[in-house]
């Protein structure tokens, strides 16, 4: 116990500038991760660097104005307006920039925001007789230190910020989400743009107090993303990002006070963790799930390699020995693949081994068909015989559908690969009321002809014709057909590929011999 | 879905001498024409003849040099809420947090008064009722990232139908998705076409135009022909817009002679 009151509570009892600190810190977070959410999702990060930079030559300016007219020292409400219009001027000259040139937005808010914060700098030097203020304090920011007057601009900026949040949320979705849609509704998107830019200048301006100019962008910014990382809605995001900012502040302060390090840098790494937890934890797509997804998925090759062997096996069931027997993986990989394909249909555990189910043997069919087709293809383009079978092995699973299908066709749908074994007819496709074309019909499938291109076929066929496909002749080039005359035709590639059948029921059709 | 009445007479769109440039050439150069209400109007042409700014002007977010755009018979910004724009699929940010049934809500939000705390009753209606025209109800609350190329752009479809617009302008919505979501996709175009609306479709394929559309626009900076298919996709003149790739339209005769059947 006595632990716990150190940690947590005796921080905060030392005279309570802690939990002021906190206090604050906590109101300029759920501001600026607000804001934040609309800067990343209109990638626009760089721009509150910009902003946050820019306002030292305003605060200088606001500066020595009260002092050389009105002779007041630090007048704060001068500051701050002196800050927000060198925002705006920035934004501006940014803007300018990349319209008026070629120069695109990123280059032109370099340009733009070390430029006036040297001329901040500069002015700073110059009069420094005059400004009796810390400028590394603002360059680096102490929330430790807030007064009661800086107290209360932040609680007014927070509650502008949820004030136009609120008032504006659907027009800054939408403007943020799709600004033409956005402007044929009546939606202004650059007047929402202006309006957003402001609320970065007064964010930016709350928070450089409490992290520094150089860490503001990590507190506008990094709940945000984090947040961006989880949600699925705007709302959501928003809440989650204020929340996030919220706890950084509050474990930054902390850490800070353990560590005796500044708290600008405590609140601002307090975030970036807090931002790489939830990238590698995220429930789906953090790299933790995605690695998790990827060491329990099953892999493919293995799965068709115990296809093949379950087909080409004859026994009855398969048993585990000679499917380890057959193919290559570790019995562990190999135990959880089964399961798998137990657990996918393809296959049934019997007691005395596996057994290939109907899905099964339609994927292992499919299979032994791109392996044949590959076999061909591969003895077309010149590999020497006796390495056909090994790189055809490999490249069957290369599968997909297209793939095969374009190979059967540059080789002219051949019915036999090289070693004589029969390939599989395109099962996929010849399905009874499907419309194919006429080169993938086999013997004795029967089709409606339901189209005709072009015009050498008119007078041989005809529109609804009832076509009996014949063995192939002339080495598998030449299709034969019966038509319902009874007479034969006779066709190359080309032509049977220039008509569509839509095939027959085999069941109630086709004679059996 | 409702039929909507229109006025007898007044084209949907009307198009006068309407000349646009954004440098020392025009992008658009004296187009008129006028599409009556209930058509189904592919526009096409090479890239960067012009297409997206007819779009544009037709949406009133351009100010033409010369000539005027009128919708029902009244100028653009006077017709805001007769017209909706579904976006080429390239131009949004599949990341964005938002869900299919809160991008159709934007439809809405034109007329979901400033001060309003969300969305009305009514408004709830049309999104539902939009998202079964495009049969999408079952995805309302998948993150428009986590969908096919189809499905987005059928969110996009829905979105413009919730609007309620008489008057819906497609920038390519074919582009970059299979044979099936084209299909799928048409029969949207045509439902919504049945339900007495107006489409304007900014199209790429002119393989497929001849079937897709009533009537075509042809557009490179000028008005090269409007009309039916037939009229439209004549060689010469595609070949005169296309400038000489002739190779690639010596199937088309095939397509003409084959919608004759």
């Amino acid at each position: 116990m006595n632990f716990l009151y150190d940690v947590f509570v005796e921080p905060l009892a030392s005279g309570g500038y802690l939990f002021r600190a906190m206090f604050a810190g906590s109101l300029v977070a759920i501001a600026s991760s607000m804001i934040g959410c609309f800067i990343v999702l209109r990638r626009m990060a760089f721009l509150g660097d910009a902003i946050s930079h820019s306002m030292l030559a305003g605060v200088v300016g606001g500066y020595l104005l009260m002092k050389l007219i009105a002779g007041e020292e630090a007048h704060f409400g001068a500051m701050i307006i002196g800050a927000l219009l060198a925002g705006f001027v920035t934004v501006l000259l940014i803007g300018f920039v990349s319209r008026a040139s070629r120069i695109k937005d990123d280059t032109a808010i370099g340009i733009m925001y070390t430029g006036i914060f040297a001329f901040g700098g500069a002015m700073a030097s110059v009069f420094s007789s005059e400004i009796h203020v810390d400028l590394m304090h603002m360059v680096m920011g102490d929330v430790l230190v807030v007064d009661a007057e800086r107290l209360w601009m932040m609680g007014a900026v927070t509650a502008i910020i949820l004030f136009v949040v609120i008032l504006f949320y659907r027009q800054l979705q939408l403007t943020s989400f799709d600004p033409i849609m956005a402007a044929s509704v009546g939606v202004s998107a650059p007047l929402i743009g202006y309006l957003l830019t402001a609320c970065t200048s007064l964010v930016v301006v709350s928070a450089v107090s409490i992290v520094g100019i150089i860490q503001v962008v990590g507190l506008l910014i990094t709940p945000a993303a984090a947040a961006y990382l989880l949600c699925n809605r705007l709302s959501s995001m928003l809440v989650l990002s204020a929340a996030l900012g919220v706890s950084s502040v509050v474990l930054g302060v902390y850490t800070s006070a353990w560590l005796n390090i500044g708290a600008g840098s405590s609140i601002v790494m307090a975030g970036t963790l807090q931002f790489m937890a939830i990238l590698i934890l995220a429930p789906h797509n953090g790299l933790l799930a995605g690695t998790l997804r990827r060491w329990s998925q099953v892999p493919q090759h293995i799965v068709e390699d115990v296809l093949g062997c379950l087909r080409r096996d004859e026994t009855h069931a398969t048993r585990f020995e000679t499917i380890r027997a057959h193919v290559q993986a570790t019995p562990a990989v190999l135990r959880r693949v089964l399961r798998r394909m137990v657990a996918m249909s393809l296959l049934n555990q019997t007691p005395h081994g596996f057994i290939l189910t109907e899905s099964g043997n339609h994927e292992a069919r499919r299979l032994m068909r791109a392996h044949r087709i590959w076999e061909t293809y591969l003895q077309r383009v010149g590999m020497p015989e006796d390495s056909l079978h090994d790189r055809a092995h490999l490249l069957e699973h290369l599968n997909d559908e297209a793939t095969v299908d374009y190979l059967d066709d540059r080789l002219g749908h051949p019915t036999r690969d090289p070693h004589g074994q029969e390939i599989p007819e395109d099962f996929i496709d010849l399905i009874p009321g499907a419309e194919v074309k006429a080169s993938l019909l086999r013997d004795r499938h029967r089709g409606v002809v339901t189209a005709i291109i072009g015009s050498h076929l008119h007078d041989q066929v005809a529109l609804g014709d009832v076509i009996v496909a014949g063995p192939r002749e002339m080495d598998d080039t030449i299709w034969t057909f019966r038509l319902p005359s009874g007479e034969e035709l006779h066709l190359d590639h080309d032509s049977a590929d220039q008509l569509t059948v839509r095939l027959a029921d085999p069941n109630s059709e086709r004679q059996v011999d | 879905m409702i039929a909507r009445p229109t006025r007898s007479g007044v084209p949907a769109v009307q198009v006068d001498h309407l000349t646009v440039s954004y440098g020392p050439t025009p992008a658009l150069l004296d187009i008129s024409f006028q599409i009556e209400a209930g058509q189904l109007v592919g526009v096409i042409g090479p890239n960067g003849s012009g297409k997206s700014t007819l779009i544009k002007a037709i949406l009133g977010f351009l100010k033409p040099d010369l000539g005027e755009v009128r919708l029902f018979g009244a100028p653009t910004d006077k017709a805001r809420r007769r017209v909706a724009y579904v976006p080429q699929r390239g131009a949004v940010d599949w990341d964005f947090p938002v869900t299919v049934e809160q991008v159709v809500m934007m439809g809405r939000y034109g007329q979901i008064p400033f001060w309003a705390w969300g969305p009305s009753r009514e408004d709830r209606q049309h999104v539902d009722d939009a998202l079964v025209t495009v049969r999408m109800e079952k995805f309302r609350r998948r993150q428009i990232g986590q969908l096919s190329g189809g499905q987005q752009q059928r969110v996009f479809m829905a979105r413009a139908l919730a609007q309620g617009a008489d008057i819906l302008l497609l920038d390519e919505p074919f582009a970059g998705v299979d044979a099936a979501t084209e299909r799928a996709l048409l029969e949207v175009l045509d439902s919504t076409k049945q339900a007495g609306r107006t489409l304007i479709v900014v199209h790429h394929d002119l393989a497929t135009a001849a079937e897709y559309f009533d009537s075509l626009l042809l557009i490179k900076q000028r008005l090269f022909a409007f009309g039916s298919p037939q009229q439209v996709l004549q060689p010469e003149l595609l070949s005169e817009v296309y400038e000489g790739s002739l190779k690639a339209f010596e199937h088309l005769r095939d397509v003409s002679t084959g919608g004759d059947k």
